[in-house]
C-alpha cells in the first residue's frame, strides 16, 4: 500500500506541481492500493485535474482511496460529485455554488451541451451577470471542449468548477489526459518547441496544427475574452505552465511532465463590458 | 440564380452549433447547392451559440474549394446576431489567409515563437 498527501491545493503553480509529483510517483505502480490524503484545502475545480490523473492510476488496476480531514473540503467535493467516483455518497448541492464534476467521452458532445445549459445558461442561482457575459463564458467553454476533443486524442474529458458569489468570480477547469500541446504541435509542425513554447504558439490567433481545414481561433478568442474580462487563464501541459492575467503573461517549467492538458479559467462575474462590436459588420461583407 | 435556404437549426438538430462534425454536414449541403449553381442562404434562426470549430468546417473550408468571388456571390447569412456575424467574419478572414499561403503563415508563426526565445 502507498500513501500520498496533497496539501493546500489551489490554482497556483505549487499546487499543480504537487499533482504532477503524485503522478510521477505512481505512474508505474500496478495492482496496488494508493491512499491519498487531501490535507487542508482542495480547490473544487482542481478535481478535474486530479480526476484525470487518478483515472490513469485506475487504468493500471490500482485501488484509490481518498481521505479528507477538512470538513469544508469534503463537503464541497461531495456536493460537486467528485467524491462519488471514489466511494462516497453523492449529496445535493444545497449551497448552489458548485459546477458539477463531469467525466465524459469526447464523443459525448450532446451530453456536454446539456451540462453547460444546466450548469451555466439556465442556472438561476448564478451571480448576476449580463447576458453578453454569460454567452461569452459558455462559448469559451465550448471552444475548450472542442479543442480537447479534436486535438488531444484523450479517452475522457474532465470538467469541474466553482462559483464564488462574494468574490464575484467563477473558476472552471477542463482537463484531458491526451497527447498534450507539445506533442500535438511538434508532431504537426516538425518543430522542437518546449511545452511552454508550444502553448504560446497554440494560443496565437490563426495558428493551427491542421493542414486542410482552418482553425486556431478558439484559444485566441478565449485569450482575448479573459483579457477584456480581467480574469485569469492557466494552461498546463507536459512540463509547461502558462499563466495570463492582468499582470501579463508568465511561463514556468515543472520538473516533470503532466499527462495531457489542463486549462483553468477564472472569470469575473461583475464584469459589465458589453462585448459588443464598436462597428457593425455588414453581413453582405462577410465573405 | 435559384436560391435555397438551409436552416442550420434543423441541420444540426440543436440550438448549439458546437462541433466540427455538425459544421461538416452544413458544408456538404452548401457544396451540393454550389455544384448545381444555386445560391445558398444560411438561416441561423433559433441558433443560440456557434463555435469557430463549427464555422471552420461549415464555411471556412469553402475557401479551399471556391474563389472568394464565387462564395461572395453564392452565399448569404440571415437571422444572425452581430456577435456571431463577427465570429463568421473572423473565420472567413482566417480561411482566406490560410488557403492563400499556408506554408508562409506557418513559417512566420514558428519564427515568431523561436524569436521570443525559450522563456521556460
Amino acid at each position: 500500500m502507498a500513501i500520498y498527501t496533497l496539501t493546500k491545493i489551489d490554482n497556483g503553480y505549487n499546487s499543480y506541481k504537487q499533482i504532477i509529483e503524485l503522478y510521477q510517483t505512481h505512474k508505474d505502480t500496478f495492482f496496488d492500493t494508493i491512499d491519498i490524503h487531501l490535507d487542508q484545502w482542495f480547490g473544487a475545480n482542481m478535481a478535474a485535474v486530479l480526476g484525470g490523473v487518478l483515472d490513469l492510476f485506475i487504468d493500471n488496476m490500482n485501488t484509490i482511496n481518498l481521505f479528507i480531514e477538512n470538513s469544508e473540503t469534503k463537503n464541497v467535493l461531495m456536493r460537486n460529485g467528485f467524491l462519488s467516483h471514489y466511494g462516497y455518497e453523492r449529496v445535493i448541492d444545497d449551497r448552489h455554488s458548485t459546477i458539477e464534476y463531469l467525466k465524459i467521452k469526447p464523443t459525448d458532445g450532446r451530453f456536454f451541451n446539456s451540462y453547460i445549459i444546466d450548469e451555466f445558461i439556465n442556472r438561476s442561482e448564478m451571480p448576476e451577470m449580463t447576458g453578453a457575459l454569460k454567452k461569452k463564458i459558455a462559448e469559451s467553454i465550448y471552444e475548450l471542449f472542442v479543442n480537447a476533443k479534436d486535438h488531444s486524442g484523450t479517452k475522457f474529458i474532465y470538467t469541474c468548477g466553482q462559483v464564488f458569489p462574494v468574490k464575484n468570480k467563477i473558476e472552471f477547469t477542463i482537463a484531458d489526459t491526451g497527447k498534450g500541446f507539445q506533442r500535438v504541435v511538434n508532431d504537426a509542425l516538425l518543430t522542437n518547441f518546449t511545452a511552454g513554447q508550444a502553448i504560446k504558439w497554440a494560443i496565437k490567433d490563426r495558428n493551427t496544427t491542421k493542414n486542410d481545414i482552418t482553425g486556431g481561433i478558439g484559444l485566441a478568442i478565449l485569450h482575448e475574452f479573459i483579457k477584456l474580462n480581467k480574469g485569469r487563464l492557466q494552461i498546463i501541459s507536459g512540463n509547461g505552465f502558462y499563466e495570463f492575467d492582468e499582470e501579463g503573461e508568465r511561463i514556468h517549467k515543472f520538473p516533470y511532465d503532466f499527462p495531457g492538458s489542463y486549462i483553468n479559467v477564472s472569470i469575473r462575474t461583475d464584469d459589465d463590458s458589453s462585448y459588443a462590436l464598436k462597428e457593425e459588420i455588414d453581413s453582405n461583407d462577410l465573405f | 440564380m435559384e436560391t435555397i435556404e438551409l436552416k442550420i437549426y434543423n441541420i444540426v438538430g440543436n440550438q448549439l452549433c458546437i462541433e466540427a462534425e455538425d459544421g461538416q454536414k452544413v458544408y456538404t449541403l452548401i457544396k451540393k447547392g454550389f455544384v448545381e449553381g444555386k445560391k445558398i442562404i444560411l438561416s441561423f434562426q433559433n441558433v443560440s451559440m456557434i463555435t469557430t470549430a463549427f464555422l471552420n468546417t461549415a464555411i471556412g473550408q469553402l475557401y479551399r474549394d471556391y474563389t472568394e468571388e464565387k462564395i461572395k456571390s453564392s452565399l448569404e447569412v440571415v437571422n444572425i446576431d452581430q456577435d456571431d456575424v463577427r465570429r463568421i467574419k473572423r473565420v472567413t478572414d482566417t480561411a482566406k489567409a490560410f488557403y492563400k499561403d499556408r506554408e508562409g503563415q506557418l513559417k512566420k508563426s514558428i519564427s515568431e515563437i523561436l524569436g521570443e526565445g525559450n522563456d521556460d
